[in-house]
């Protein structure tokens, strides 16, 4: 990477107000948005492991309002594309704040997923082996908070550490995954909460992508590299 | 390129090849009142043949001076004077006492912001530069003129009219006619002072498009306020401020990703 005088100071502001007070606002919108999903995410997985079915259907209902935050996220990136002309890192910037909703999205249907998935599970009568989930769970909140702050800090050295915290997702959601599918090879009695408590572990999984790909636009709007498949 | 200097005042300067450097400026200063103050201090660069390279940056940044040093159009003002480094062209330093600016200006042609077409038929605009060089034969002048009306997109619409005054055409067609005139001596190197800022969004349409046909043929350093033009023209940008090269790199790089925090802040629209 070149060496940048530019990284060590605080951007100035821009001559037009309203440019920074948009870009402003969309920041301050994928932040929002993150804290629904995350939030979505939380309740999806407590509804399970708490019982309580009356948080998995509030996670489906509010569904919709990540998904119209999504639009208007993509109203505001759009607004500022035609507006200003957005260059170099403001460029990055908006690019990605609409690449990181689109993840966002992804991780509130995923959600949904799971508060679907553990509706089943609770209306069938809860079964022990949901207790198995929570430590996937909590790996995967801590992704998806760490990714929502360094967006928010847009702090690239942080992003690198998240990107990296997935590796322990995947081996957890593995580890899961092997374990029920040994008891259901084993004849368990009961076989259909132990296969949606896999498909959960599988939206959990792959809720942690999501957050890496949260990070990965993190340093590109840091440092305009691109670390995607690397 | 060859090792050996090129004398400006051959008709047949080789070509330089693609991408080689072409223009070479070398810690030049420069001072518009005899060298109490200098406009331009310590610039460095080398411009690519066959490319286009924008030079942008706030007015009074220097940007046009050094532009016009390019084909010591500066010669023009009395008190100005190069205080320091050089600039060689095609291997020659332009400044040497035995370069006559005249000899120079036929490898380095100028497209100015405002259109100044003689008040002379269309093909004697284009054909005037040939004539001042002593070619008289029509046929080679008629050949001349239609090739240069083509390369800068202008002759399918004044073939039929090429006696009628160049007066009579619009801005952007007199601007394209300029550049006609410009290239019609074939020089290597064409330089335009923000050519678009007297025209409508659609004739700055056609002239850019000009800009990437051109590039083929012609080295060209253009100076624009304009940074969604240089975006679009150019191939490198080297961005200037009060008097001093800040960053000189691709253009992509320049506005995708530029190493100094003023650059990002000018074309960003921090300041400015």
């Amino acid at each position: 990477m070149v060496a940048s005088d530019r990284k060590l100071q605080i951007m100035s502001a821009h001559i037009l107000k309203n440019y920074d007070s948009d870009l402003s606002a969309l920041k301050d919108s994928v932040v929002q948005m993150g804290g629904a999903a995350l939030d979505a995410l939380e309740k999806s997985v407590a509804g399970l492991l708490e019982g309580n079915l009356d948080q998995c259907y509030d996670v489906i209902d509010d569904d919709e309002a990540i998904d119209a935050q999504e639009k208007r996220i993509d109203e505001q990136g759009m607004s500022i594309l035609l507006r200003f002309n957005p260059v170099a890192s403001d460029l990055r910037h908006v690019l990605s704040s609409i690449n990181i909703c689109r993840s966002l999205e992804r991780i509130g249907d995923h959600a949904v997923t799971i508060a679907k998935r553990s509706r089943k599970i609770l209306k069938a009568g809860a079964v022990n082996e949901v207790r198995l989930i929570d430590p996937l769970f909590r790996e995967v909140q801590k992704i998806v908070s760490s990714a929502l702050t360094v967006y928010s800090d847009v702090d690239e050295e942080a992003a690198m550490k998240v990107i990296q915290m997935d590796q322990m997702v995947d081996d957890l959601h593995k580890s899961l995954g092997k374990s029920l599918s040994a008891q259901i090879a084993g004849g368990a009695k009961e076989t259909e909460p132990l296969l949606n408590i896999i498909f959960i572990s599988r939206s959990l999984e792959r809720i942690g992508d999501l957050a890496v790909n949260i990070a990965e636009d993190v340093v590109f709007i840091a440092s305009a590299e691109d670390v995607r498949h690397t | 390129m060859n090792d050996s200097p090129i004398t400006l005042d051959s008709q047949d300067a080789p070509k330089v090849a693609s991408n080689e450097t072409i223009i070479s400026i070398d810690n030049l200063s420069f001072s518009y009142d005899m060298g109490s103050t200098n406009t331009l201090r310590n610039i460095s660069l080398e411009i690519p043949a066959g490319k286009v390279t924008a030079f942008i940056g706030p007015s009074g940044c220097g940007k046009s001076t050094l532009l016009r040093c390019l084909n010591r159009m500066n010669d023009l003002v009395d008190t100005a004077k190069v205080t320091g480094g050089s600039i060689s062209i095609l291997g020659q330093d332009i400044n040497a006492p035995d370069v006559e600016a005249i000899e120079l200006r036929k490898h380095v042609g100028m497209v100015f912001q405002k259109y100044n077409p003689f008040p002379k038929s269309i093909y004697e605009n284009v054909a005037y530069g040939l004539r001042v060089q002593g070619i008289k034969n029509k046929s080679v002048l008629d050949q001349a003129v239609e090739e240069s009306l083509q390369k800068s997109a202008l002759w399918s619409e004044v073939k039929d009219r090429l006696d009628s005054s160049a007066l009579g055409l619009s801005g952007g067609q007199q601007q394209r006619l300029c550049i006609a005139r410009t290239i019609a001596v074939k020089p290597q190197i064409v330089l335009m002072d923000e050519p678009c800022s007297a025209l409508d969004p659609i004739a700055t349409a056609r002239i850019e498009e000009l800009i990437a046909e051109l590039q083929e043929d012609f080295t060209i350093v253009i100076v624009t306020h304009n940074m969604q033009q240089a975006t679009r023209v150019s191939d490198r940008t080297a961005f200037f401020y009060l008097g001093e090269l800040i960053e000189y790199d691709d253009t992509s790089r320049i506005f995708g990703n530029p190493t100094r925090k003023q650059t990002e802040d000018y074309v960003s629209g921090r300041f400015g």
